[in-house]
């Protein structure tokens, strides 16, 4: 790139994005790694060096629960959001027609509120006089508790705030994909079962997984939804982090839960990026072929 | 039409009075075809004919309205696509992306549960005759477009298919590698001795491939037979134009002198055809481009006069572009000569009664 406009242009283009993510992405963990490895006292933080916050995590049989139970949580969700999303999104783009745009931003319409709103206006569902018991109470029926303040309500609800995402997804996936390739197979003697298993599945894989990880890392770390709806029992491990920086004040201590959070995601994105050969999902990178 | 007894002894496709409606659009109407076990038959039409329905409604992707299809005598109208036993090769290929070619090869015979033995010997056999040796391997991306080509029509022939349906093949291929294609799809099915159901729009590779031509227009099936016999006798105003290049023009019967006389031009012909119905007296007149006679221009000459506007060199046959006194660009096409035409001249443009097509179009 000789021309000096080009370069210039190049530079704007790559160091304005480049100088944001060191400013607001990369110097905040790094001084959350700091903060992790010293110690809070009192409503203080003592720059003190050492793995203490680290050692109480590993010994301290709580949190490791805390986390499993995020981890279950997490994966139940979005195998179930997956699972939901493939036949609307499925059933969007085969027929959806000349609506398929307007159907598939009536997914996004829950987004137009705030969190919180959803998650309140879901408390007056579930809860205890929310509109399921309480049509169940009115029937005579014994109510669900199950839904109410639990980690099934949890579960419904992060369901419900990130099922649109996974949709989206999984609609721009089938969305760029040939149908043509299904007609193909079963011309070759495939049966429906095996144009999905052998066709569609796996040259949809890809914009699943994003999808599915897209739904799995807040999921994990939700803290929101189960203050919510989330019962007195069964903490969640985001929660837990919420707790240290605010009623506990043990900032250094949730500066740590959030590194060991922030690792096991990034280990979980790598194990999936590394262990799918992409050319088995169709992706060349030179777009559809 | 009596077209499904024309010249097949043993049908052994049997395609029986098909229609297919789409809501209010009838995308075929009422075709009949009978084909032969060793036949290379070409549906020609122009897109929107519904060729590429009937191919579909073959296949099994999409199901007849009415009518029905038969396989080798047995009733496969209402058979899924992977109970039917056909090959098929589509315009874009459409190889698995995901799969190697070793692995789109072997699709088909995964899905019919061949045995590991019988797997290993197809791939053997389609890698040799498709000549696909070190590109087994590769994914479809990483291939020419023919050599896509060639394994497309590999995935079609790989489980000894009843038939080979194929879906304009060639027509993503460049002119050259279309003709190298053409001569070798035609080996293929002599070598197979199964019918090629072949759908094109594209009236060269219909004749140039074929034993017979289909010809449809609008849902409905205009003409049927070898392709000579289409090629030479028309039976319809549009096969007369569609297939072959030609020349159209608007003429009368005179009944008083038994001859044809064009409507623009001084210049008439006798005709030994009858006019359908009593009154009939308009006449579209179509010429193979190849046969007009052009004569040098002389005070006695009866022909079309018109003059030299250019000339096109196409390999060993010239295309002579007249422009005739009507303002009108006629092309007739003359094997290469050593002879100089010179721009501008004029020429006398006639052609043996015989040669042309005449059809009647009313009143």
């Amino acid at each position: 790139m000789a021309d000096p406009d080009n370069r210039w242009n190049r530079r704007l283009f790559l160091h304005v994005p480049a100088i944001f993510l060191v400013l607001f992405f990369v110097l905040p963990l790094i001084a959350l790694v700091i903060l992790s490895f010293w110690q809070t006292e009192n409503y203080k933080i003592v720059r003190e060096w050492s793995a203490t916050n680290y050692v109480t995590l590993a010994t301290e049989p709580a949190y490791f629960v805390f986390f499993v139970r995020s981890l279950f949580l997490a994966i139940g969700v979005s195998i179930f959001s997956v699972a939901v999303s493939w036949p609307i999104a499925f059933f969007i783009v085969r027929h959806g027609g000349r609506y398929k745009l307007i159907l598939s931003l009536l997914l996004a319409v829950p987004f137009l509120s705030g969190e919180v709103l959803r998650l309140i206006s879901l408390q007056g569902m579930l809860g205890p006089t929310g509109l399921v018991n309480g049509v169940l109470l009115k029937i005579g029926s014994a109510p669900l508790r199950f839904i109410m303040y639990s980690n099934w309500a949890t579960f419904i609800a992060l369901v419900y705030l990130y099922l649109p995402m996974v949709v989206t997804t999984v609609y721009l996936s089938l969305l760029n994909f040939d149908f043509r390739l299904t007609s193909a197979a079963s011309s070759c003697g495939a049966n429906r079962f095996q144009v999905f298993c052998e066709i569609v599945w796996p040259l949809n894989l890809s914009g699943t997984i994003v999808g599915f990880l897209l739904c799995f890392i807040p999921t994990l770390s939700a803290s929101l939804a189960p203050r919510f709806l989330g019962g007195p029992s069964g903490v969640l491990y985001g929660m837990s982090i919420a707790q240290q920086f605010g009623e506990s004040g043990t900032w250094a201590l949730g500066a740590a839960m959030g590194v060991v959070l922030f690792l096991f995601s990034m280990a979980v994105l790598g194990v999936f990026s590394l262990g799918i050969d992409l050319r088995r999902t169709g992706f060349t990178g030179m777009g559809r072929l | 039409m009596n077209a499904s007894l024309d010249g097949v002894a043993t049908p052994y496709i049997r395609i029986a009075g098909v229609s297919r409606q789409y809501g209010q659009v009838r995308a075929l109407h009422d075709l009949s075809i009978d084909i032969a076990k060793h036949e290379f038959i070409a549906i020609l039409g122009p897109s929107g004919s519904g060729k590429s329905t009937l191919l579909r409604l073959i296949a099994g992707l999409d199901r007849p309205s009415t009518g029905r299809i038969f396989f080798d005598g047995i009733d496969v109208t209402d058979l899924p696509p992977y109970k039917r036993g056909i090959g098929m090769v589509f315009q874009e290929f459409l190889l698995f992306p995901h799969r190697t070619v070793r692995e789109n090869l072997a699709f088909p015979l995964r899905m019919t549960n061949q045995p590991q033995q019988k797997i290993l010997e197809r791939l053997d056999w389609a890698e040799a005759i498709l000549s696909l040796r070190g590109l087994m391997d590769r994914y479809p991306n990483q291939l020419s477009g023919g050599q896509q080509q060639r394994v497309a029509l590999g995935r079609g022939l790989v489980t000894h298919p009843t038939l080979l349906l194929l879906d304009e093949p060639l027509a993503n291929l460049d002119r050259e590698l279309r003709n190298e294609m053409e001569v070798e799809i035609r080996r293929y099915q002599k070598q197979l001795g199964i019918p090629f159901v072949y759908v094109t729009h594209n009236q060269e590779e219909a004749l140039s491939m074929s034993d017979r031509v289909a010809v449809i227009n609008g849902g409905r099936l205009e003409a049927l037979g070898e392709r000579q016999t289409i090629y030479d006798h028309p039976p319809t105003p549009f096969v007369a134009r569609f297939v072959g290049k030609s020349t159209r023009f608007d003429g009368a019967y005179n009944p008083a002198t038994g001859q044809i006389e064009l409507q623009h031009y001084n210049y008439a012909f006798p005709y030994s055809g009858a006019f359908e119905r009593k009154g009939d007296v308009r006449a579209e007149v179509f010429v193979k481009n190849e046969r007009f006679q052009l004569s040098p221009w002389t005070a006695v000459a009866t022909g079309i006069a018109c003059t030299i506007a250019d000339i096109v060199l196409r390999g060993p046959f010239v295309e002579y572009i007249l422009e005739t006194e009507a303002a009108e660009r006629i092309i007739a096409v003359k094997p290469k000569t050593s002879d100089q035409a010179v721009l501008g001249t004029k020429l006398s443009l006639s052609w043996d009664p015989a040669a042309c097509h005449v059809f009647p179009a009313g009143r």
